[in-house]
């Protein structure tokens, strides 16, 4: 099969760590796996195409207006491929009705100057289907594909057992490696209320954990644009920041995640209200599991039981964050017991390899990349 | 057909006022206009639409620049026109070889900008057409002359506003200073004593655009503001589209110049027939040929090149001797060019769009 990945791949932001995984095992699967767009020095290792006139599928990537391409391309795309062989993966839920969480909209026309039915308008001209990455989509006309997943081959420091993982994870040796207590990389787009709620737990437990690391944009002060558009939910507290001696750090290229969270000894996977409202995966999701940490899961239990599995709902703290932490901390072998389980659900239910099989039984290719060679 | 134009939002551009005119008599075929986007509150008679879905063909009209929708009002746009619903009016010759003229006016910049236009017209559509008569010299693009003469915008003598000016030059300094400085301005020089008021009306002729090189290329704005005090030549501002006519009326003369490259190309422009509705002589800076072709023999006497300084006298003496000229060729453009004619044209495109041509 010969995919095109069309959106606006940033290596700084966004499913630009999804694409690449795509792209290396879309390769190693026997599938041909392109971005649509010219070569991008700073990301030397994916392959693009400004030819889609041969693509058995293109993937719209779409989470914000740039994702859609520019002209002359997109009515190549839009012209020339049938409409079944056009895929919206809508990545932010964009193609609802507008679904409003705290300050959190999946539509926000203040920011981007499109309403609610410009994005469908869109979505429907742009492709023949449209899939969300969620389980349970809402609308009847949205297919299910979850699209960010796991890479097992990805993940740091395999352990045999837990026992041995468990060592490793609270070996002195290895603290000049993994100076923080927590490291949480990600933007603070819709993320403060959860982040606070999360600091503001762990500070009784700060002193014996170690440093808490936030890496990500506008975490150090609230930006300006917020200011002047009147946007809520991208606010901050430095004070609070600065009395926990959070160490603030700005956006991380997307090769350099896994290592950064494998600094912390634990590492919560946070999803935006809106995304949590609508049971949407991000790569984060996945990718948390791949590095050598504890992930901390601030997700509801039963998307947690439904995508994770049973073995994760340890990694869900309850009301206190430092007893939950503690607890852990407590139980290293058990813990890790449960991340290990963890990943092997995740390697058996959300592998890349898995996408390749969704994506191929979603669009129906495979019948007619069979009959064809 | 609801036809939804596509196209920069200008109101003191001459394509706008040509879609104003198509507006107007689209129901008098049965159809209907808009331009996408949202109103502007000084023009407040141009229809404006954000609703695709209720039309039925799209017109892109491009001048200059590439002037492109935002990505997601494209995708609905290509996802609810097919291509033979989609007509492009290139105003400006950009759909053509790369053409540079005496290292002065070009199309392009380079091959590379030349290719980047072509590819992305021709992604666009289908059926390209240039403003012009005849056939195109680009034997992709078809020929629509698309600007026309709208008689009952004739400003009639008795209603005209007085008459403040001698001589005015209506339009933006847009590839205009070569022309001017070689012809116009030494004429001005050996006439200025015998005529009173000169003026150039619209941007840049006092100075640069203020977005400075994003704008386009420094020779598209040359002047020389110390000549145009020197000489008592006057800039006003720019007037909106449906000022043209009035604000052309209140000069015994208005020179009509073009750009070397639509010059040089037949492109018709608006200001062809603007300057014909006003109450004025109209001085044209083209060649006779194509003044002929254009307005019919009568305009063999309103032509300047070459004789610029003697032709303004003869007509600020002999002013009734070029009215009855003016009335010709009026006559001739009222049946040549009439908008009923360009609507017709047009409507006819548009229903014919993805049909062999023959």
């Amino acid at each position: 099969m010969k995919l095109v990945l069309a959106g606006a791949v940033d290596p700084w932001t966004r499913s630009v760590a999804t694409v690449h995984r795509f792209a290396k095992w879309g390769k190693a699967l026997g599938h041909e796996v392109a971005v649509y767009g010219p070569a991008n020095p700073e990301m030397p290792q994916l392959p693009t195409t400004l030819d889609t006139s041969d693509a058995d599928l293109v993937l719209f990537l779409v989470q914000v207006p740039q994702d859609i391409p520019d002209m002359p391309g997109l009515a190549l795309m839009m012209d020339r491929l049938p409409r079944n062989r056009r895929v919206v993966v809508d990545l932010w839920g964009r193609f609802n009705e507008t679904v409003r969480v705290d300050h959190d909209f999946n539509h926000l026309e203040k920011f981007d100057g499109h309403p609610d039915w410009e994005w469908k308008q869109a979505m429907t001209a742009l492709g023949g289907s449209i899939v969300q990455p969620t389980l349970t989509p809402r609308r009847a006309d949205v297919g299910s594909f979850l699209f960010h997943g796991f890479d097992p081959d990805a993940v740091v420091g395999s352990y045999a057992s837990a026992k041995e993982a468990a060592e490793a994870w609270l070996d002195p040796k290895r603290s000049v490696h993994r100076p923080y207590g927590v490291v949480y990389v990600g933007s603070n787009w819709q993320r403060w209320t959860q982040v606070r709620a999360f600091l503001e737990g762990y500070r009784k437990a700060a002193d014996s954990i170690g440093q808490v690391c936030l890496a990500g944009w506008d975490w150090s002060e609230r930006p300006g644009w917020a200011v002047e558009m009147g946007i809520a939910g991208v606010d901050t507290d430095i004070e609070l920041l600065a009395d926990l001696r959070v160490e603030v750090r700005m956006g991380v290229r997307f090769d350099r995640v896994v290592p950064l969270l494998g600094q912390g000894r634990f590492a919560p996977v946070i999803h935006r209200p809106v995304f949590k409202e609508l049971g949407l995966v991000t790569n984060r999701t996945f990718e948390t599991f791949e590095a050598d940490t504890v992930p901390v899961l601030m997700l509801p239990r039963d998307f947690v039981k439904t995508i994770y599995g049973a073995a994760a709902l340890r990694l869900v703290p309850g009301n206190d964050i430092a007893a939950h932490l503690e607890g852990l901390l407590a139980d290293p072998v058990g813990t890790w017991e449960a991340v290990l389980d963890t990943r092997a659900h995740l390697a058996r239910h959300h592998s890349i390899k898995k996408r390749f099989d969704d994506l191929e039984r979603l669009a129906g290719v495979i019948g007619r990349v069979k009959a064809a060679s | 057909m609801n036809i939804l134009f596509v196209m920069k939002h200008r109101g003191n551009a001459g394509s706008t006022h040509a879609v104003a005119n198509y507006m107007r008599l689209a129901p008098h075929f049965g159809h209907e206009i808009a331009i996408f986007g949202t109103p502007i509150w000084y023009i407040p008679e141009l229809r404006f639409s954000m609703d695709i879905e209720d039309f039925d063909r799209v017109v892109y009209l491009f001048e200059t620049d590439l002037y492109e929708l935002l990505p997601m009002h494209q995708a609905i746009m290509l996802g609810h026109f097919e291509r033979d619903k989609r007509l492009i009016v290139d105003t400006d010759g950009m759909y053509h070889e790369l053409v540079e003229l005496g290292g002065y006016d070009f199309n392009h910049e380079s091959e590379a900008d030349r290719r980047k236009w072509i590819a992305y017209m021709d992604a666009l559509g289908d059926t390209v057409v240039h403003t012009l008569m005849g056939r195109s010299r680009f034997p992709k693009a078809q020929a629509l002359p698309f600007f026309g003469y709208d008689p009952e915008l004739e400003i009639d003598p008795v209603a005209a506003p007085g008459k403040t000016w001698d001589i005015l030059h209506l339009g933006h300094n847009w590839w205009r200073w070569q022309e001017v400085e070689q012809e116009l301005l030494p004429a001005f020089h050996a006439i200025r004593e015998r005529v009173g008021r000169i003026g150039f009306i619209g941007l840049w002729w006092d100075q640069p655009p203020e977005e400075g090189p994003d704008a386009g290329p420094c020779d598209a704005f040359l002047a020389d503001p110390y000549t145009f005090k020197r000489l008592r030549i006057e800039t006003p501002p720019a007037v909106n589209y449906n000022d043209v006519i009035k604000t052309m009326s209140t000069a015994r003369i208005n020179i009509l110049t073009q750009r070397p490259l639509l010059r040089h190309l037949k492109h018709l422009t608006l200001k062809y027939f603007e300057v014909f509705n006003a109450d004025t002589i109209p001085l044209l800076m083209l060649d006779d040929d194509h003044a002929v072709e254009v307005y019919g023999p009568a305009a063999k006497e309103l032509t300047l090149p070459g004789r610029a300084p003697e032709k303004i006298i003869d007509v600020l003496e002999n002013e009734d001797r070029y009215r009855e000229i003016v009335a010709d060729v009026r006559a001739h453009i009222r049946i040549a060019h009439s908008y009923e004619e360009r609507a017709r044209e047009l409507f006819a495109t548009l229903e014919n769009l993805g049909a062999p041509q023959t």
